[in-house]
């Protein structure tokens, strides 16, 4: 009984530290469980990056089902999402862009908006514009009150205006057809 | 000689520029300065997951610091810095993790192993002098016999 113990117990051990570090090869280290999810959008005032006059406030997602797409022209990433995400947009999703340069300090930032709408739009015209308006993130506060790590980054938001999904990454099919879609498509039929 | 002085301009480059950067932000009050240093090394960069965010050049990094920096001056305390970052990032973005019914291993474990550990050598113990005790026992009495 002693012998087979003295076997059988570090062969346990071995067995379960051989599994907890396996699954450890397939879990993503960057996925996380957002803090957001399932609650409303925070509070902004923030203006539209191609006219500086218009104020959006979480208003503009009520009523309607929307993506809400944190990007920007200096991200490689976002470039490669936006001829799909201008696909979806396409085929009538509403997708909002949150926008937020990339100087590392806005407090003594040198880029005017000028610049920064003339780098978008040659962005846009040349991958494709699936925004149905983009919110300029001026001080970057707002991507900071979404826990934004870097962009690209999705929220699904539904018609409420309560965060339901927090993707980090690009949005591709494969991530549409397997996490996004499918709570898309409920969210539609709520 | 010329690549070591090279090497030392260098190194002191490197120097006066990490001092540079950690004075971008200025403090009236030296606490507050401290609690800025001590928080910007507890905090963990959500990007680059094993830096924390004074150590690390991620953009997000770099807001994260604006902002605590901004929140101190704002005359926060150190919990409230703590929470307003929770709640954007998880506990994630803390050092120091709570105890929950998931984390609390880490404190169990250990103390659980070192029980385990004296239980098994008090009970080997024993069973050593047990065993020893017969024939102990028996080598005496042959001394004894042989006085």
């Amino acid at each position: 009984m002693k012998k087979v113990l003295i076997f059988l117990l570090p062969l346990g051990f071995f067995v379960l530290v051989a599994l907890f570090l396996f699954q450890g090869l397939f879990s993503d280290p960057r996925a996380r469980d957002s803090s957001l999810v399932n609650k409303p959008l925070p509070d902004f005032n923030l203006p539209d990056l191609m006219q500086p006059q218009v104020e959006y406030t979480p208003e503009v997602f009520k009523g309607q089902v929307s993506l809400l797409n944190v990007w920007g022209v200096w991200c490689i990433t976002c470039a490669i999402e936006l001829p799909y995400l201008t696909e979806l947009s396409d085929n009538g999703v509403r997708i909002v862009g949150l926008y937020y340069d990339q100087d590392t300090d806005p407090d003594f930032g040198t880029k005017t908006v000028g610049t920064i709408q003339q780098e978008v739009n040659a962005k846009l015209g040349q991958l494709g514009n699936p925004y149905a308006f983009n919110i300029f993130d001026t001080y970057r506060d707002y991507s900071l009150d979404l826990g934004v790590t870097g962009a690209p980054e999705t929220f699904l938001i539904d018609k409420k205006g309560v965060i339901r999904m927090h993707h980090i990454g690009d949005v591709n099919p494969r991530v549409w057809k397997n996490k996004i879609g499918p709570v898309y498509q409920r969210l539609m039929s709520e | 000689m010329k690549r070591f002085l090279i090497c030392v301009a260098l190194i002191l480059a490197a120097s006066s520029f990490t001092h540079a950067s950690e004075e971008k932000y200025q403090f009236e009050d030296p606490a507050k300065r401290e609690l800025f240093l001590e928080l910007t090394q507890e905090l963990r960069c959500p990007m680059c997951q094993n830096q924390n965010i004074a150590d690390s050049d991620a953009m997000i990094a770099n807001d994260l610091r604006r902002k605590v920096y901004q929140l101190l001056k704002q005359g926060k305390s150190r919990e409230e810095v703590v929470v307003y970052m929770k709640s954007r990032y998880g506990d994630f973005v803390s050092y120091k993790p709570p105890v929950t019914p998931a984390t609390l291993w880490l404190w169990l474990l250990p103390v659980i192993f070192v029980l385990g550990a004296v239980v098994f050598i008090v009970q080997s113990r024993k069973k050593a002098a047990v065993k020893a005790d017969p024939e102990a026992l028996a080598k005496a009495e042959v001394l004894l016999e042989k006085d």
